[in-house]
């Protein structure tokens, strides 16, 4: 097709489309949705009373780091699918997370035992609460992130695993107790670790221009608000 | 754009028609070695990009590195595509013909080789033989020939697959 009859045809079916929300706006309103939703299911699940009240220092402050990096990677997912805009916010997530990562290392118990560790196999029911939890957030996430551009579909990928990752994370930490940092660091860690990685490898199935394309000739813009 | 994003047609085609120009200067730029068609692909794919992500632009920020972030990142995607194409396909420049090429219509040749495949099915393991005569000489089903032979259908496809490895390696041997 010649490239004026393309201006001509875009021009001729064009259909309003609403600006999207700024990331930080579409960040924001993600994140209270998967706090609401993390809170439903940390109370069905459990004891987060009797958790929190044995918890020390160390323990909040890791959740702390846990729900900043949450919140920072859900904001670099948001501005990662908009042109043009700096790429300061996917430092400030790495840091975050890296952040997090120390906390629970420094928290490690002096004489903690590798084996033992690996070994806890009711860290599972925290695997499961993390994956299958985290996956409707993921859902959610995807589906608003489709709206924008796929111009980096892994990086976009792996900040939404990361967000999910880090916000199911402190949700599984509040509802089910654990013995120390040590299995926190390793089983919560690399559940995380795996999601992102697995996120980054698969990112641009989901991610895609030629979806995004057809939907937007067929369908109108994939604009209006979130 | 902010029109545009309003539903505008003319403000938007007097938009493309602004930005076209630039954006196929720049590829051009980018893309010193790229032929016309290849050119106008990119800025078409440009073209259909933008008009896709439209409602992520945003009016308070300015247009032209909005711009600028879809082109680049079509460039890139364009290289990669066409790396991958060559990676995976060969030009073929000018083939011959089968049929017209004198090579291909040299009698001698099937003859000896007719000759030799014979020799080579001779010289396979009785099982492997009887089911290259069943399947393939006398073009046997697979279950037609397990009842003449006797066998399974299983067996006589693992004899056939040998016995054409065997061929094509006995074979291979005499033509080198």
């Amino acid at each position: 097709m010649n490239t004026n009859d393309l201006i001509e045809d875009l021009a001729r079916g064009l259909t309003p489309a609403a600006p999207l929300w700024r990331p930080g706006k579409r960040a924001a309103a993600w994140s209270v949705g998967a706090a609401l939703y993390l809170a439903v299911l940390v109370v069905s699940m459990s004891a987060v009373s009797a958790r929190a009240g044995g918890a020390g220092t160390g323990f909040w402050v890791s959740q702390i780091a846990a729900v900043v990096t949450g919140l920072l990677a859900g904001r670099a997912a948001f501005v990662s699918v908009v042109p043009g805009l700096p790429k300061g916010s996917r430092i400030w997530a790495v840091f975050a997370a890296v952040v997090w990562l120390g906390t629970l290392i420094a928290a490690l118990p002096q004489d903690f035992d590798w084996a033992t560790v690996l070994a806890a196999r009711h860290e599972w029911v925290c695997v499961g609460f993390i994956v299958v939890g985290g996956a409707p957030l993921m859902v959610v996430l995807a589906v608003m992130l489709r709206r924008g551009a796929p111009l980096h579909p892994a990086t976009t990928a792996a900040f939404a695993a990361l967000a999910v990752g880090a916000l199911a994370n402190v949700g599984a930490c509040l509802s089910l107790p654990h013995a120390n940092s040590a299995i926190t660091f390793a089983w919560h860690g690399g559940v995380v670790l795996a999601l992102v990685a697995l996120a980054a490898l698969t990112g641009h199935f989901v991610f895609v221009w030629g979806a995004a394309r057809s939907q937007s000739i067929v369908n109108g813009p994939a604009g209006h608000g979130t | 754009m902010r029109a545009a994003q309003q539903g505008h047609g003319a403000s938007y085609m007097e938009l493309l028609r602004t930005i076209t120009p630039r954006i196929r200067q720049l590829i051009r730029r980018q893309r010193g070695f790229a032929g016309i068609a290849e050119v106008e692909d990119l800025v078409q794919d440009v073209l259909l990009s933008l008009h896709t992500v439209r409602a992520t632009y945003d009016p308070a920020r300015p247009f032209v590195p909005w711009l600028l972030a879809i082109v680049r990142n079509r460039l890139v995607d364009g290289a990669r595509r066409y790396a991958r194409i060559a990676r995976r396909e060969i030009y073929v420049d000018e083939e011959d013909v089968t049929f017209f090429e004198p090579a291909t219509n040299d009698d001698n040749g099937e003859l000896e080789d007719a000759a030799a495949l014979h020799a080579a099915v001779r010289a396979l393991p009785e099982g492997q033989r009887e089911a290259i005569e069943l399947l393939k000489l006398k073009e046997l089903s697979l279950r037609e020939a397990a009842e003449v032979s006797g066998t399974s259908v299983g067996a006589l496809k693992v004899a056939t697959h040998r016995a054409m490895a065997t061929l094509r390696r006995t074979l291979g041997k005499r033509r080198e």
